[in-house]
């Protein structure tokens, strides 16, 4: 075995960092050693449990989790609007707290359960349906991230009030100028959660007459429903 | 085809006149739709944009940018880059598919940049080389290694110096003699005698106002895709026209046939014209089609967050105003002059609104734009920001120095072209227009909704308890979205279920016109809602607006309702005639003993008008496809089946729109816009308690999203109005704030609510009266904050954004 004189690798053991000039050399060190131990688990590994699944992943030091989850693992809900925390359109949910995963180093995470769009959505969480309906949208790129936060926001307090709904978004950057309409959305979303904790599947096709959707309407609407559902 | 609609289509080409054939009853044009058509791909997290892109063997490609406002490369060594493991190319501006000038751009300001440039007129320009690498960190690190020798030059950043500044010129190579660029070409607007009218005014007085350099900052970075395959290429752009993208790819290395040319555009994260509009959104494309072709790979090019910020509004700079009034309020004569930056298309004079707009029959402007080393400028939702500012600033002076009123001088002064309203209502009538007064509607039902009445006072006199200064603010002008456009829509009804699939060009920016086109198309067959879908051509084969250009229904409309009226008159054809024709013989029609116009369809399903119990499905109609398509079912023993011909239409429509000399299509729609706000005096905050917008839009079609570009346009608005500046250092011309900590746009908290009222005057020029939306709030609201403010504190800020620091400053404070 010649040594590659662009190798910037050392033969080090895996099992016990012993190390050695050449590659044969430990080769035969493992074979003598370590022959009936288990294979050892290379570094920069960290685990993950990810909207349900669990996942072993390797990290480098630098990589932010948003990195790790949009590029690597391709969910591509999350978005980076901003690129510095500013803006919240990368948020997951971390261990039921909203969190900005452009600010997260993904070895900070190691052993973290995360939440992304993906898994809300795949969770048949009403606030997918309620956000179609009230157009709590645009272009759609600050969308996934306000969704989360509002998903963390219920998972805290059921029954959010508007302020509290709005001082939640307050760090949630919308260019479109979205705003007024996620607060309705939420707060529907919210009621269809209570009644439906478990998640309700949504239809393919839109039934719903929505032609009367102002936020009082739909405030009233809750609490009617909520009087009925509760 | 010769239709009846055919020859009507024809007819509606550069509409000058009110739509003659409307619907006579509406099920879904007007209302509320229970779902976008993007709702659940963009709440799951699921809709795709550009720089989500990844292809196997993806490079990524960075530029390096320009550490001085002015300075060329004298000497660049990249050979530190080019040995960084996981670079692939280094491009420079010396390598010889980089042309010294190319058109290779997209749009007509700054056509003739080279991709590369070696001269940078601004901090953060991208100029002299582009790396690709295997990541976008490696790229950049590559980009610290090149070594790069610069010749500063003198630079200029102050748009009111720059005229005077011989020995600062800011483009030696377009513009060498001077930064004034403009002198004799396009820089005045007149009407009528401005002598004349100071003459016959009571009150003459004289102001001035700045509005300072803000950007339009696009969620989704700029960035593109290029994958060669053989001589053929695709190409990921993040473009509002993708079809100039497709035309501009077809003129490089020597020419490429657009059949050759595969352009997809996928969901936007919106630029509001911005980084659309320049050349660099082409150049970047460019460069990445070089190293792909000379690499292999598919190559992906980025801005970073801060390089999306050199960019600009075009109305960065001073306006100088002398206005004449008399006592009651009537404008006799209004002079402007006008010091604007890097605005290359300088078409767009301050004052333009007042002669669109207004019967003031002297006016006088004069447009100057200078050269600075600032980014270049482009419509920024939208190129009409210096002429709202404008028209804004000289009403609210008007009423504030006459004691009046600023919805009464409005209504005092509404006209168009130097007329007043008789002339303006007589036109209304001469184009077949019900006669409506627009701006009276949005004035009443908008100070209805504030409260005007009750909450107006004079300047500087209302404290509220607690401890703040209330102010109250109105605006207003026509809505201008009426350009010139084009556009290509089909319509097909789908075998097996009958359903309709829309076909037009994807250009998905967030408006969801995508479902008022649906609207329209299920309104005008009879079709459910939900048997309706539009399926964009990501490559740009078809032609339509986009809200670039400033236009989208009023000729996109026109457009899906041809297709949809030809399309409709074939299925009640197609009823009526005998089906599966073959050599074998043919099946009886549907309606075997009606006429196609004894037919009509509701709900999907076609019906004898005469016994609407005599009916099919649409479903029905087309039947089922087998194995071997609609025809046979092989199965059944080369059975046939009742087929109909394909149903399948197209409609198109063009117009040259209301930008044109002598104005054959005079504006009649309007829009008011009601501001309530308390400042605190201490402080210097503004808080924005309340806004109203008022917008005649002639016909709603999509209710949710006009709403959505009032409310959406106000939240700009107010960003735009009290935080929004780019701010250069003076000293180094170095950009400071390029990134969303320290450029403050506005949150969900930094305005109260907003009442949304739309009027349907019904006249527009386009489909059922329809006018735009989209660029008029976010336009008008942030001069807004002036009259308001003003209101407030009784002291003039005519500087913007209204920052606290002026407050105080205006008030003594500091
Ligand atoms: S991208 Fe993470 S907060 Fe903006
Ligand atoms: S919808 Fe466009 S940024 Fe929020």
């Amino acid at each position: 075995m010649t040594d590659n004189p662009n190798k910037n690798s050392k033969y080090l053991c895996p099992y016990c960092s012993t190390q050695y000039q050449t590659f044969d050399d430990l080769k035969t060190h493992i074979l003598k050693d370590h022959k009936n131990e288990p294979i050892p688990a290379p570094e920069g590994m960290i685990a993950m449990t990810i909207n349900g699944g669990s996942y072993s992943l390797r990290a480098e030091p630098e990589l932010t989790l948003y990195d790790l989850i949009h590029d690597r693992l391709g969910l591509i809900g999350s978005k980076q609007f901003c690129d510095r925390g500013a803006c919240g359109s990368c948020t997951v949910i971390m261990e039921g707290r909203a969190i900005l995963s452009c600010m997260a180093l993904a070895v900070e995470c190691d052993g973290k359960q995360i939440e992304t769009i993906e898994g809300i959505a795949e969770a048949e969480h009403p606030l997918i349906e309620s956000y179609a309906k009230h157009h709590a949208m645009q272009c759609g790129y600050c969308t996934p991230g306000f969704v989360v936060t509002a998903k963390a926001l219920i998972d805290k307090n059921p029954a959010p009030a508007d302020n509290e709904i709005r001082e939640a978004l307050a760090g949630n950057l919308c260019r479109c100028g979205t705003y007024p309409q996620h607060p309705v959305a939420i707060l529907e979303a919210a009621v269809e959660k209570r009644k439906f904790p478990e998640g309700k599947k949504r239809s393919l096709k839109p039934t719903e007459d929505a032609d009367k959707l102002s936020f009082e309407a739909v405030k009233q609407d809750a609490l009617d429903k909520l009087k009925g559902g509760e | 085809m010769g239709s009846e609609e055919q020859t009507r289509m024809e007819e509606m080409f550069d509409n000058l006149r009110a739509d003659k054939y409307p619907l006579k009853e509406y099920t879904y044009i007007g209302k509320r739709i229970p779902r976008r058509i993007d709702g659940v791909v963009k709440a799951a997290g699921q809709a795709v944009y550009t720089m989500d892109v990844q292809l196997p063997g993806m490079l990524h490609m960075r530029f390096l940018t320009s550490p001085y406002p002015h300075a060329k490369i004298k000497n660049m060594d990249t050979g530190k880059a080019e040995k960084l493991p996981g670079v692939r190319t280094v491009l420079r501006y010396d390598d010889p598919e980089i042309p010294e000038f190319a058109p290779i751009s997209g749009h007509t300001p700054t056509a003739d940049e080279p991709p590369l440039p070696r001269i940078a007129h601004f901090q953060g320009e991208e100029v002299g080389a582009a790396v690709a690498a295997d990541t976008e960190t490696i790229a950049e690190q590559a980009l610290t290694l090149i070594k790069t020798d610069w010749e500063e030059r003198p630079f200029n950043l102050d748009t009111e110096a720059a005229p005077l500044q011989d020995t600062a010129i800011a483009n030696l190579e377009m513009y060498p003699d001077s930064n004034h660029i403009n002198e004799g070409l396009l820089d005045v607007l007149e009407l009528g005698d401005v002598e004349k009218g100071f003459a016959e005014a009571d009150k003459i007085f004289e102001f001035k106002s700045f509005r300072r350099l803000h950007t339009w900052v696009g969620p989704e970075r700029p960035c593109g895709v290029i994958k060669w395959n053989g001589d053929c290429i695709e190409a990921w752009v993040k473009q509002q026209r993708p079809h100039i993208a497709k035309r501009v790819i077809s003129k490089w290395f020597g020419g490429i046939p657009m059949n050759q040319i595969q352009v997809h555009c996928l969901s936007q994260g919106a630029s509001f014209g911005g980084w659309s509009q320049t050349n660099w959104n082409m150049g970047g494309h460019y460069c990445a089609a070089v190293i792909a072709r000379r690499t292999g790979r598919p190559v992906k090019w980025t801005f970073n967050r801060r390089e999306d910020f050199y960019g600009g509004s075009m109305d960065e700079g001073a306006y100088f105003y002398k206005v004449g009034a008399k006592e009651d309020g009537t404008i006799t004569a209004v002079w402007g002059d006008s010091i604007l930056s890097n605005q290359i298309y300088p078409v767009f004079n301050p004052l333009k609104h007042l002669v669109e707009n207004t019967r003031i029959p002297n006016i006088y402007c004069k447009h100057k734009v200078v050269m600075i080393n600032k980014g270049p400028t482009v419509p920024t939702r939208c190129e009409q920001n210096s002429a709202a500012h404008a028209f804004t600033m000289i009403f609210d002076h008007v009423a504030g120095e006459l004691g009046l009123d600023p919805t009464e001088v409005a209504l005092k002064n509404d006209g168009a072209d130097g007329h007043d309203m008789d002339w303006l209502n007589q036109q209304k009538a001469k184009r077949g227009f019900e006669v409506r007064d627009s701006l009276r509607e949005c004035v009443e039902k908008g100070k209805a909704a504030i409260g005007w009445d009750e909450k107006w006072h004079p300047p500087g006199e209302k404290k509220l308890a607690n401890g703040r200064m209330h102010g109250l603010g109105f605006t207003w002008t026509h809505e201008w979205d009426d350009s010139a456009g084009s556009s290509e829509m089909a319509i097909r009804i789908e075998r097996n279920d009958g359903t309709a699939t829309i076909l037009g060009m994807g250009c998905d920016n967030g408006v969801d016109a995508e479902s008022s086109y649906c609207q329209v198309a299920a309104d005008e067959l009879g079709m459910r809602l939900e048997d309706v879908h539009y399926n964009p051509q990501f490559d740009p084969g078809y032609f339509r607006m986009t809200p670039d250009s400033s236009t989208n229904m009023s000729i996109n409309g026109f457009a899906v309702r041809h297709a949809a009226r030809i399309l409709k008159k074939k299925i009640l054809e197609v009823a009526t005639t005998p089906v599966g024709k073959s050599q074998r013989g043919e099946f009886p029609p549907a309606f075997p003993d009606a006429g196609p116009e004894e037919l009509n369809i509701k709900d999907s399903v076609i019906f004898l008008k005469a016994d609407p119990e005599k009916k099919m499905p649409l479903s029905e109609l087309v039947g089922a496809s087998f194995n071997s398509g609609p025809l046979v079912d092989p199965e059944a023993l080369g059975v046939r089946t009742p087929f109909t011909v394909p149903l399948f239409a197209f409609g198109y429509h063009t117009q040259t729109g209301t930008y044109q000399p002598n104005q054959p299509r005079p504006r009649f729609c309007r829009q008011g816009h009601f501001m309530e706000v308390e400042v605190d005096t201490d402080t210097g905050q503004i808080i924005v308690t309340r806004v109203v917008n008022t917008n005649d839009v002639g016909k709603v079609i999509n209710r949710a999203s006009c709403e959505g570009q009032q409310y959406g346009g106000t939240y700009m608005g107010v960003g735009r109005g009290i935080s929004e500046e780019v701010i250069y250092d003076p000293v180094t011309g170095v950009m400071l704030n390029g990134n969303l900590l320290d450029y403050k746009i506005a949150t969900i908290l930094d305005s109260g609510p907003i009442d949304t009222i739309l009027i349907e005057s019904g006249m527009g020029y386009g489909p059922y009266g329809v006018v735009g939306i989209g660029e008029d709030i976010a336009t008008l609201i942030p001069t807004l904050l002036g009259p308001a403010v003003y209101n407030a504190i009784g002291v003039r800020i005519n500087d913007f954004p209204i920052t606290p620091d002026k407050i105080l400053t205006a008030l003594g404070k500091v």
